[in-house]
């Protein structure tokens, strides 16, 4: 009785659902939200895309779910982030995505690592005592408008390639991007140009692009090493460095517990920020552009009141 | 609904049986003996296992890893066969809970003191059912198969000590070379089903078609074939659950175990109106 009930449910339920409706656009995946949006710039209606991680999510550590698999089977093209950031989480759904396109290497696979500009890259031996460090580099390079710029570039050349007869229409939606882009740049250089050089304090190694990119200089990070938890003792050490160095900023991603950072910036009386690394990590940042609007002005108020500039 | 998503989950579909299979079998023992979180405890002492050996330089997809975390199931199936009726006061699963807060916290200490291996600390205890791949699902049917095998010989025995140890002391059964057997062989078959489902999913899939069985049955052989029917109907209606909604596949499948449980729960008094009670 039970059982048969139960498969009737279900049947029942499944008849309900609908069927997605095929469509001729190139159908793109990309692993963050940041890439979602560099191809959307860049594919215009062209292409559908979506992404996994939402902005506000870890990009790290992602759950799978079922239509993830779904989403990779239906792609034509995969756009990852690279570096090691996915290796958690990615490669069994590539696998189980049973979808030949876009498998490691295949033409429906960019890394759009590939020609932007990597900060970190270790040298000498790695070993795991130095915590979740990706030997190939610090993997949040989108967070530089020059590697936003580079990444669309790569994004229109993988496009052209998949979709050539849109050619024309990716490098007329490419130069129109790299020039709003270029005009935000301008006012960005320009609202940070004050704060060259202040010092500041970040959760985890998310920054490095932006810090560099904008002047800033990191003095230290809440995790005594990436990946790690913040411990008493590294916490008082950064608390005595904080103090001496007179620094009163902490950046702290929107995934990472703000207890920690709290009670540093309560100790050196300073404020802790709460920054999107992501499009989408708040709800102001709805594209790439927005993004760096909402990083560089949270900040920039924000070194405003504790610098005085 | 595109329904080649079920073509895609044939491997994660094809393991929650396979796991459901086992366990239920299991949840039996793990029920009557009265050891409900002994398979919690047994994962963590495997996990501190897998943490020591990270911590030694293994890489987290070295096979030594998993030989350090085998190796720490049978010392924490050595420990649970030798507490047993230690001290009569003192309940088993006293010892259990203490196991698995120590041990817990001793993969704390030893991933912080190691390294940062967080993501690997987050994958022994949360493994993901969705992502389990065709390799696995054979290995691991392979070695389930190896065990049922085993129990299935040796059933008398296992259940004479599950259900009654001390009358099969009393007629010279060695008591404690069996339950170190049992929970062996129990802690061989969690540590595998627990990296890949979580151990959420497993502890559910252990005690809840047990638990739902004993409301409908008293038999040990209806039980057991309440506990597989239920088992198989929650993975599926589970797997379609996190299909139709978009929900993560293991926490699905551990509320649709709840909900089940409650539907069994509300059934009983219609299906057994007539039943002596």
């Amino acid at each position: 009785m039970k059982i048969k009930s139960i498969v009737a449910i279900a049947l029942a339920l499944m008849s309900f659902a609908s069927v997605q409706p095929a469509s001729a656009a190139l159908k793109v995946v990309t692993t963050t939200a940041d890439l979602g949006a560099l191809a959307k710039e860049v594919g215009g209606d062209k292409v559908q895309v979506d992404s996994f991680a939402k902005g506000y999510q870890d990009p790290h550590f992602v759950e799978p779910k079922p239509s993830f698999i779904l989403l990779a089977n239906k792609a034509d093209l995969l756009i990852v982030v690279g570096r090691e950031l996915e290796i958690g989480w990615l490669p069994p759904l590539i696998t189980s995505s049973r979808n030949s396109k876009i498998q490691t290497g295949a033409a429906g696979y960019l890394d759009a690592s590939s020609n932007v500009k990597i900060l970190e890259i270790p040298t000498g031996q790695i070993t795991r005592a130095m915590g979740d460090v990706h030997p190939a580099g610090n993997p949040h390079y989108w967070l530089d408008p020059g590697n936003g710029r580079k990444i669309a570039a790569a994004i229109r050349d993988k496009f052209s390639e998949l979709s050539p007869a849109d050619k024309a229409y990716f490098a007329q939606r490419y130069s129109d991007f790299d020039k709003r882009l270029a005009d935000a740049e301008k006012k960005w250089d320009a609202t940070m140009a004050p704060y060259k050089g202040t010092k500041i304090v970040t959760y985890h190694r998310s920054w490095p692009n932006f810090v560099e990119r904008f002047g800033l200089d990191v003095i230290g990070y809440v995790e005594p090493k990436p990946g790690i938890p913040p411990s008493p003792s590294h916490t008082l050490e950064l608390i005595d460095e904080m103090k001496r160095q007179n620094v009163k900023v902490i950046l702290v991603e929107p995934y990472f517990d703000l207890k920690t950072p709290q009670s540093i910036a309560n100790q050196v009386g300073g404020k802790v920020l709460v920054l999107a690394p992501s499009v989408g990590g708040t709800k102001e940042a709805t594209d790439y552009i927005t993004l760096f609007d909402y990083d560089v002005n949270t900040l920039a108020t924000a070194l405003k009141a504790t610098t005085g500039k | 609904m595109d329904l080649t998503i079920f073509q895609l989950l044939a491997a994660p579909i094809v393991v929650s049986l396979i796991i459901a299979g086992i366990h239920a079998y299991l949840g039996l023992h793990v029920v009557e003996r009265g050891v409900i979180f002994v398979d919690l405890s047994l994962a963590q002492i495997a996990s501190l296992g897998a943490a020591i050996a990270v911590w030694q330089g293994a890489d987290p997809h070295d096979p030594m890893v998993y030989w350090m975390s085998l190796g720490f199931t049978l010392i924490g199936a050595l420990i649970f066969s030798l507490i047993k009726a230690h001290d009569a006061r003192i309940p088993q699963e006293a010892f259990i809970g203490i196991s698995y807060a120590v041990a817990s916290a001793a993969v704390i200490l030893t991933l912080s003191k190691a390294t940062g291996e967080s993501e690997h600390l987050r994958d022994m205890l949360v493994g993901n059912i969705v992502a389990v791949q065709w390799p696995e699902v054979w290995t691991t049917a392979a070695m389930y198969l190896g065990l049922g095998i085993f129990h299935y010989v040796f059933r008398r025995r296992f259940l004479e000590i599950s259900m009654d140890s001390q009358a099969a002391a009393a007629r010279g059964v060695p008591v404690r070379l069996w339950d170190f057997l049992f929970y062996a062989s129990f802690g061989l078959v969690v540590t595998r089903s627990v990296a890949i489902a979580g151990v959420l999913l497993v502890f559910c899939y252990l005690i809840v078609p047990s638990v739902g069985a004993m409301l409908w049955a008293s038999r040990i052989g209806p039980r057991l074939a309440i506990g597989w029917v239920m088992g198989g109907i929650v993975s599926m209606l589970g797997m379609y659950f996190s299909v139709n909604f978009d929900l993560p596949t293991g926490a699905t499948i551990v509320c649709t175990f709840g909900l089940a449980l409650i539907v069994m729960a509300a059934l009983k008094p219609i299906l057994f109106r007539h039943a002596v009670s």
